[in-house]
């Protein structure tokens, strides 16, 4: 079950959406959520969520925009993302001949 | 009578607290957990006779009940958990209820079948069963009970109140049954007793599990405090609190021991990723389970949000989906915005130029270079630029109601199959749709990447991606040259700008950056929703409020430093300053020096490249340059007196509400019903005619391929001196120039290109 989450990201060759992911695992949505917080813990995804909102240090190099005070204007919410961290071929041999 | 002590656990937000409430009433208290900032609630549990029955009410203990923290697992990875955690397997309570959120059993259950291994009798109770019901999932109660080995399950609806009296029976049974039995018995026989529950692991690990247990019955301290095998999984899946606390007990050394060999056996089979197995086990079991209990009254149901997404984020309609929203975007900025945009210039160059006028005449400062300065160089320029406040406003308004609904998300998704093609890794499509509003913002996103090609690679491409700033210099271009088709030739640059960076990024990730890492990712896609009317007025203010403020700084130093060149004569005896042709100035006579290197472009005139020149500072100033170097005049009647402050007045007036109106009319032309009477099309400015003439002169008759190619190079070529200045600091001096030197060639390229093919054909 764990494996296959990893499997299923690393198969896609693309974003992957959590609720088309829980769809294809055929597990509860929350039950992914839980699932990933393990391969996060785990350091096998990361959680980019932070990265998501582009303001980045704009505030005392940028265009001036952001003079309002409320940051960055053009910044956009982005959706969070969780990166798979690709293993080296030898643990990652090991790693699908345990999954399978 | 003994004191009996019932603990509450559950996942976050199952509805513990509403059950803890129902339970005790008012009788609760309040405090932290011993050494942790972490709220400890407690109350006293009442059980009635009604209850529990007049013949046993006597019999009943006072029963003190424990609100745990939220916990998702006992693994203690937060706080919360590890209070739970210890509270249960350490402080030995009575009873353990679990509560569980029936709407989301797979996530609840992995909890329960933690609690199950650690041996603590449990009560599990099934809460919100209406929203469970409400998405089509029976939870079957009694063999939920009869697969946990004849745990008791209470279906309720805390909220309603609905089963608790039901739940305060139940307790008020197992406490009967403790009160009438032998108080010196083991508090872990007291509650109702379900058989065993074994989760089964693979044979390797039950081996490796049944040494260290075997090993911790030898140690009588540990063994009455844990249950053995549950302190066995833990120590396998690597649990440090725990192995420092066997460390510290007698016997704790032969318990290591025993593990250190276990590990090493299973190390053969699983690597270091023991953990991994026996947390994929609990899920599998729990999996199964909820197969086995769960009945989907309808096929499982795929929401709006997740069939709209099929089709919007489909890897072949995806992108064409795209486009055709960017299309609707400009046509409706386009459109709808061309009313006011006309009503602000006319107000910019009639009455607060005449109001200028007749202040500085007032002051005695009329017909000299500060009048000049005043309304050729500040009210010329700065004004040109404002009057596209309308059309940002619009763009900002739609964009912001596309991100807000959630589709600039899916948008992002589209994007990424792009940028694989290019060779960039996926989370490059950020720094993209940022460059979409604003390079430097952009350029400064890239940072976000995980590794230094992309960063760079990215940063070189972000800056084609169209930003805002060149939106007006496509409005007045579209307007002049292609008056019947201005959304298409606006929409146009900015597929362009994406065709460009796709190209320019696979030629560079096959040459300068190869090697390129596959990324793969998961993406939260936010559910649609109808925009918010505060999200999208505060997006679209905060954008165009920028846009302001660009006018008053950048562009008001800007123009009166160009105003300062095209007054200062060149060469000595060829007029004076501020009485000089504006051709024989000193930026008049740089710019033509340098005019030649566009002549294959088309536009190698004097004042398109001085415009372009400028157009480094920030490309809004391309607007108010050619305002200046144009110096056109409205067309005034010969001996006409000039307005009076009330005509002026009733005119700004007047020019609004037709312009409103317009407006207003201007909406069906998105869906191509035309209200405007035919032939009413809006008189082309001076600007506008001393822009065309002058380009067909240039480009030898061509001169709607010369704006054409104009406009490419403004889309192509460095965005602003600050876009510039964030490479610096993002990609360093060398990828700079690299930026610099490249954009400028492929700007120029591209444009020469276009026009010498388009001249050819035509």
């Amino acid at each position: 079950m764990l494996w296959r989450v990893l499997r299923e990201v690393e198969a896609a060759q693309g974003p992957l959406d959590l609720n088309e992911l829980s769809r294809r695992l055929g597990v509860e949505r929350s039950a992914l959520d839980g699932m990933i917080l393990f391969w996060v813990r785990k350091g096998r995804l990361v959680d980019d969520s932070g990265a998501g909102r582009a303001t980045v240090a704009c505030a005392n190099h940028g265009c001036g925009g952001c003079a309002s005070g409320q940051g960055c204007p053009f910044t956009m919410t982005m959706p969070r993302t969780l990166s798979l961290i690709q293993l080296d071929l030898d643990e990652r041999t090991s790693s699908q001949a345990r999954a399978s | 009578m003994c004191e009996y002590t019932i603990a509450l656990v559950g996942n976050p937000n199952v509805g513990k607290s509403t059950v803890f409430n129902a339970l005790t009433g008012a009788d609760q208290h309040v405090g932290n957990w011993p050494g942790k900032t972490v709220e400890r609630r407690t109350g006293l549990l009442r059980l009635s006779a009604a209850a529990s029955g007049p013949h046993v009410a006597a019999l009943l203990p006072a029963v003190t009940l424990v609100d745990l923290p939220g916990a998702y697992s006992l693994s203690a990875y937060s706080l919360e958990e590890e209070i739970a955690r210890s509270f249960i397997v350490e402080e030995h309570p009575h009873l353990v209820i679990d509560v569980i959120d029936a709407s989301n059993l797979e996530r609840n259950l992995y909890l329960t079948a933690q609690l199950l291994e650690t041996g603590a009798p449990l009560i599990i109770v099934l809460n919100m069963q209406d929203q469970a019901e409400g998405r089509g999932v029976l939870v079957d109660a009694a063999r939920l009970s009869q697969r946990l080995g004849g745990t008791p399950v209470v279906s309720l609806v805390a909220r309603r109140g609905e089963g608790i009296e039901t739940l305060r029976k139940l307790i008020a049974v197992t406490v009967t049954q403790h009160a009438g039995g032998d108080s010196g018995m083991r508090v872990t026989t007291l509650a109702p007793r379900p058989q065993q529950i074994i989760i089964p692991y693979p044979a390797e690990i039950e081996g490796a599990l049944a040494q260290v247990e075997a090993a911790i019955l030898q140690s009588p301290t540990l063994a009455a405090v844990f249950n053995p095998r549950w302190l066995a999984i833990q120590l396998l899946e690597g649990d440090e609190t725990l192995r420092c606390k066997v460390a510290g007990a007698p016997g704790g050394a032969s318990i290591l021991a025993a593990l250190a060999a276990s590990r090493t056996q299973l190390t053969a089979a699983y690597g270091e990723e023991i953990d991994v197995a026996l947390v994929n086990c609990r899920y599998e079991y729990v999996h199964q389970l909820v197969l086995d209990v769960v009945e989907q009254t309808h096929r499982r149901r795929i929401s709006k949000s997740d069939r709209l997404d099929r089709v919007v984020t489909h890897p072949v309609l995806g992108i064409p989906i795209f486009l055709a929203l960017m299309w609707v975007v400009f046509k409706v900025t386009i459109d709808v915005s061309a009313p006011l945009l006309d009503w602000i210039s006319l107000v910019v160059t009639g009455p607060i130029a005449n109001w200028t006028v007749a202040v500085l005449s007032l002051l005695g400062l009329g017909e000299t270079w500060f009048a000049s300065l005043a309304v050729e160089g500040v009210i010329a320029g700065v004004g040109s630029v404002l009057a596209f406040v309308p059309v940002m406003l619009a763009l900002y308004l739609v964009l912001a109601m596309l991100e807000d609904c959630g589709y600039m998300a899916r948008a992002a998704m589209v994007m990424d199959r792009l940028m694989r093609k290019v060779g960039l890794q996926g989370k490059s499509f950020l720094p993209m749709v940022v460059g979409f509003g604003c390079s430097v913002p952009a350029i400064y996103a890239t940072r976000t990447l995980d590794n230094q090609r992309d960063r760079i690679l990215t940063g070189l491409l972000a800056p084609f991606m169209s930003c805002s700033a060149r939106l007006p210099v496509y409005v007045l271009f579209a307007a002049i040259f292609f008056p019947q088709h201005a959304s298409l030739a606006i929409f146009a640059m900015y597929l362009l700008g994406i065709v460009v960076a796709v190209a320019v990024g696979l030629a560079l990730s096959h040459t300068l950056f190869k090697q390129q890492d596959e990324s793969c990712f998961i993406m939260e896609l936010p559910p649609y929703r109808l925009p918010v009317a505060r999200n999208v007025w505060r997006q679209m203010w905060g954008r165009t409020s920028a846009f302001i403020r660009n006018a008053w700084t950048i562009i008001l130093t800007v123009s009166v430093v160009l105003w300062f060149l095209l007054a200062t004569p060149a060469r000595g005896g060829e007029g004076a300053f501020a009485d000089v042709p504006v051709e024989e100035s000193l930026f008049g006579v740089a710019s033509a020096m340098i005019a030649p290197i566009f002549t294959p472009a088309g536009f190698g005139s004097w004042q398109a490249t001085g415009a372009l020149l400028s157009g480094f500072v920030a490309k809004e100033v391309v607007i108010a340059t050619l305002t200046q170097v144009y110096h056109v005049a409205e067309p005034t009647e010969v001996a006409a007196p000039p307005p009076t402050f009330i005509e002026d007045v009733q005119l700004i007036v007047t020019s609004f509400v037709q312009a409103i109106s317009d407006t207003l009319k201007s909406i069906p032309l998105v869906i191509g019903v035309n209200l405007f009477d035919a032939g009413a099309e809006p008189a082309p400015t001076p600007l506008m005619n001393a822009i065309r003439n002058d380009f067909a002169v240039t480009s030898g008759g061509h001169g709607a391929l010369a704006g054409l190619a104009f406009m490419i190079f403004v889309l192509l070529y460095t965005p602003c001196m600050t876009a510039v200045a964030a490479e610096r600091h993002e990609l360093g001096t060398k990828w700079m120039w690299v930026s610099v030197i490249g954009q400028f060639a492929v700007a120029w390229l591209i444009a020469s290109l276009v026009f010498q093919v388009g001249r050819l054909l035509m």
